[in-house]
């Protein structure tokens, strides 16, 4: 993953779910599910099945929710095993989007030199200058700075903790550490957003297995058994009332994750946020009920989400230092640290790890509640 | 700014930016104010919606300066029309360092190549 090119999209999902598989102790030939999660590059789709050999498989299907799309996948695997349609199903997200020698913001086609020729209602936010996702995302986070006080201190204080943890994965881009005045002093990207505000593009795969607990006690690797799950897509109609930018779908997604597990925010031990700006994690951390909503700038301005914080958060330096693989980075962070394989960043406690996806401008949420150790045992 | 053509959908609100008028929808069933590109209504699900001339004043929800595509950085607002809709616009004559969440704004139109597109400057 990471600035890695001259492969396909659908040549990196490949190799993700071979790695998977091969890591779960499994062969291609047990996989009877494939759940495909394509970035933005195109080429990959359900083609991959056959292109991998899976033949008569009962579950084959593009996911896409965007950011919550890992999770998702990972929830419909789920109700297809449990409903005993399926045994094993392999989930993969994978993308090809940045090319050698050309700015991140025009791999997601925020930023051309060209002049553009925009179409009907839908063009008059890119005419008026909206440059993609940095620039809703940094209308979103202007709202909530306007109504909570949130600030540019908290902002960079997320930048430094996440720069922090990645330092010890070996695959993040990302390693060297950064100040808080590195942050302040990083160029302007849409205001308030600076540089370090917003998350990296990368070209790479991830695949994750999924199959029922009994299974996977045992295959090669310790499991990570699914606790809580949920998704909420708000469905935000822009106009007066909208709560669009104060508060996301984490909160619906995480009561009935939370819910589900039996437990509530504080017996989480790991948390892992989609962080593709700053501002998202802290808004996600209000959401989920780790801090009161509009105290999630000092709440993570506290450390809290550091090596010695309450909450050790994003621990593989997130998608903000390590790899943006979509929802995918906070799901394969949280399946690591579950299996207490995180080598020189792995977290002490971890038997429960929460996960969380996002997607759109905080328009698609997905959650999963990861256990050390099977539900009730 | 970029140039922006027409659709089948928008015809009718670029028929009013040339005219100098801002375009909504509005909901014949319920009389609820809708964003110009809305296809049912969110109050009650009716799906026969009507054009209808809106105000051109609104208020301020929020607001950023767009860099590294454009030579001057743009002020680009979300602006909630009076009658309930929110629309993403670019902001001129404003200050950023007073600019502020509420601030009452008022639309004009620039030429954004064949179309002319709502801009907003205060009020």
């Amino acid at each position: 993953m990471g600035k890695v090119y001259g492969r396909t999209a659908a040549e990196f999902a490949a190799d993700a779910v071979r790695l998977a598989v091969d890591d779960a102790g499994l062969t291609l030939d047990q996989v009877d599910g494939l759940l495909v999660n394509p970035g933005l590059s195109g080429g990959l789709g359900i083609g991959l099945a056959a292109a991998l050999g899976l033949y008569d498989l009962p579950l084959l299907s593009v996911v896409n929710a965007y950011g919550s799309s890992a999770s998702a996948m990972v929830q419909i695997a789920m109700f297809a095993i449990a409903a005993g349609h399926a045994s094993t199903v392999a989930c993969v997200f994978a993308d090809a989007t940045l090319q050698p020698k050309s700015r991140t913001g025009a791999a997601y086609g925020s930023i051309g030199g060209a002049r553009r020729r925009l179409t009907g209602i839908r063009g008059l936010g890119a005419a008026a200058g909206l440059g993609g996702a940095p620039s809703t995302y940094a209308l979103a986070a202007r709202r909530h700075m306007a109504k909570y006080g949130t600030d540019d201190d908290q902002f960079a204080a997320v930048a430094v903790t996440t720069r922090d943890w990645a330092a010890d994965n070996p695959f993040a881009q990302l390693r060297d550490p950064i100040t808080v005045d590195d942050h302040h002093k990083s160029r302007w990207i849409a205001e308030p957003f600076r540089l370090l505000d917003c998350c990296l593009v990368s070209n790479g795969g991830v695949a994750v297995v999924v199959t029922s607990g009994e299974r996977a006690r045992d295959l090669r690797q310790p499991p990570a058994y699914i606790w809580g799950w949920g998704q909420c897509h708000p469905g935000y109609v822009m106009e007066r009332g909208c709560e669009w930018g104060l508060s996301t779908g984490a909160v619906k997604s995480g009561r009935d994750a939370f819910a589900r597990a039996g437990i509530g925010p504080a017996d989480i031990d790991v948390a892992e946020i989609y962080d593709c700006f700053t501002f998202t994690v802290i808004v996600s951390l209000e959401d989920y009920g780790f801090c009161e909503k509009g105290e999630g700038g000092p709440y993570v301005a506290s450390g809290v989400l550091g090596r010695d914080g309450a909450l050790p958060t994003n621990t593989g330096g997130g998608e903000l230092s390590a790899y943006y693989m979509w929802g995918m980075t906070p799901l394969s962070e949280g399946v690591i640290q579950t299996r207490g394989q995180g080598g020189g960043r792995q977290v002490d406690r971890h038997d429960l790890v929460l996960v969380s996806g996002n997607g759109g401008t905080l328009e698609h949420h997905g959650t999963l509640v990861l256990g050390a150790h099977p539900k009730g045992a | 700014m970029a140039d922006v053509a027409r659709d089948e959908e928008s015809t009718e609100f670029f028929d009013g930016t040339a005219r100098g008028e801002l375009m909504v929808k509005q909901c014949s069933a319920c009389g609820h104010h809708l964003r110009p590109d809305s296809i049912s209504c969110s109050k009650c699900y009716g799906n026969e919606l009507l054009w209808t001339r809106a105000s051109g004043r609104g208020t301020l929800v929020s607001w950023i300066v767009v860099h590294g595509a454009e030579q001057e950085p743009p002020v680009v607002g979300l602006v909630e029309l009076d009658e309930g809709p929110w629309l993403h616009a670019r902001l001129v004559d404003v200050d950023t360092a007073t600019l502020a969440v509420g601030d009452a704004f008022v639309v004009d139109f620039e030429p954004a190549g064949e179309e002319r597109i709502p801009i907003f400057r205060p009020a």
